[in-house]
């Protein structure tokens, strides 16, 4: 038995990927072709259900095995904050540096006072989350200098968290709102000065791995000060 | 201090299209927050699992998929976010099974010997006593040609990236993906 010539370039045609001569050729054939003309069909069913297959996740949840693999072994689902879900309060800050807390420790006790009072507001319990002992990928993955794309989405999320506050900070305590903005503003100059160091010693691992953990604090702090604005 | 400024209320799980909250948790990730990992975890487990599932086997998928979320963790310093994070670790994915495949010796002569092999599909329309599963009937294609239909039909690849992926011509790749549609077309429900 001959075959078609033009069965082998069918899914080339499903696919727009003829030259356009030979798709019009393709078409007039595809006129008098019931056979070529059904396994076009068939071969954009085929096309259709591969999209629409459905991806479920692992019988088994894979993430205690990730985290004892990655050093965050005892990470719990539940300490992750999902604020636009649950609204819950949660504190995940970690000192896992020992010269990072010691460098950072009158920051630590002013930003993490306002959580303590934060989390006090909101009458929810504080749960710490270990991390892991190492960041990922040495000590390119904390320097935040050098990832433009990734530093511009965490100013985007900060820029968002605080348009979040500006909408709800008359729904708080004027207080509240005192404290949330003294310790920002505490954060932000410790930012500043990591920024600054790290403009004369760009390669510094300590100054890269402290900017890092200090732009985190902050977006943990708007994070749960965001929480704490009724949602209407 | 800091200004409050007015704006319009976004959270990071209420995405607009302005903020990216994978880029945001791939950040904090890569600064050592693994509960910023975990949630990038349980959003894209369904997807790279279902990946490793059709490109290997059931039997490999879950040491495969930790492995992959493991590599994830350990290569964020290199996630530069000029792609969305779901790509950058689909990317990613693929390699680390790709990598498997070789280790487990799979990849040898599967293209040349495709055809013999995809006569184990069967080549008659199946009436709906004898239709089975799709996805059963993708586990049968030959390596060859299931890695790229996986690879273009269901993960949106296009052939000249698969074809960089897999060391291939482009021609081969549109020819296995013929292949496996043919084979396949006989397992559409009706």
């Amino acid at each position: 038995m001959i075959q078609d010539p033009w069965t082998d370039r069918l899914s080339e045609y499903v696919d727009g990927e003829l030259p356009e001569w030979e798709r019009h050729a393709l078409e007039s054939h595809l006129e008098s072709c019931a056979d070529c003309s059904l396994t076009v069909s068939d071969l954009r069913r085929v096309v259709r259900r591969a999209r629409t297959l459905k991806n479920p996740a692992p019988a088994t949840d894979l993430w205690p095995g990730i985290a004892a693999r990655i050093g965050a072994g005892t990470a719990k689902a539940h300490d992750v904050v999902d604020l636009g879900a649950q609204r819950r309060v949660r504190r995940r800050w970690a000192f896992s540096l020992p010269q990072l807390a010691a460098a950072g420790i009158a920051l630590m006790t002013v930003s993490g006072g306002t959580v303590w009072f934060l989390s006090g507001s909101a009458r929810q319990s504080v749960v710490l989350a270990p991390v892991p002992s190492s960041p990922p990928g040495g000590a390119a993955a904390v320097n935040v200098s050098m990832r433009p794309n990734a530093s511009q989405s965490y100013a985007a999320a900060v820029a968002d968290l605080e348009r979040v506050l500006a909408e709800g900070r008359g729904k708080l305590d004027s207080a509240t709102v005192k404290i949330i903005e003294k310790n920002l503003a505490a954060i932000d100059r410790a930012i500043a000065e990591a920024q600054r160091a790290l403009d004369a010693d760009s390669g510094n691992l300590y100054l890269n791995t402290h900017l890092a953990e200090t732009m985190r604090r902050k977006l943990d702090l708007l994070r749960q000060a965001a929480a704490l604005v009724p949602v209407s | 201090m800091t200004e409050l400024g007015l704006g319009v209320a976004t959270l990071e799980h209420e995405p607009t299209g302005r903020t990216d909250p994978d880029a945001v948790d791939a950040t904090l990730a890569a600064s050592g927050d693994a509960s910023a990992f975990e949630r990038l975890y349980r959003t894209h487990v369904p997807k790279v699992y279902g990946l490793v599932r059709r490109m290997l086997s059931d039997d490999d998928a879950d040491e495969v998929a930790q492995d992959i979320f493991v590599r994830a963790w350990q290569k964020l310093g290199t996630f530069r976010g000029e792609a969305a994070f779901g790509t950058w670790l689909h990317r990613l994915a693929v390699n680390v099974i790709l990598a498997r495949r070789e280790t487990l010796g799979t990849r040898r002569k599967r293209y040349v010997e495709g055809d013999m092999v995809l006569e184990t599909v069967p080549s008659r329309r199946a009436t709906p006593e004898m239709s089975m599963d799709f996805e059963a009937a993708m586990e049968r294609l030959p390596e060859g040609a299931r890695e790229v239909f996986v690879l273009h039909d269901v993960e949106g690849y296009r052939h000249e990236e698969i074809a960089q992926m897999l060391g291939l011509a482009t021609g081969t790749s549109k020819s296995q993906l013929h292949r496996a549609r043919m084979a396949l077309r006989q397992h559409l429900e009706r």
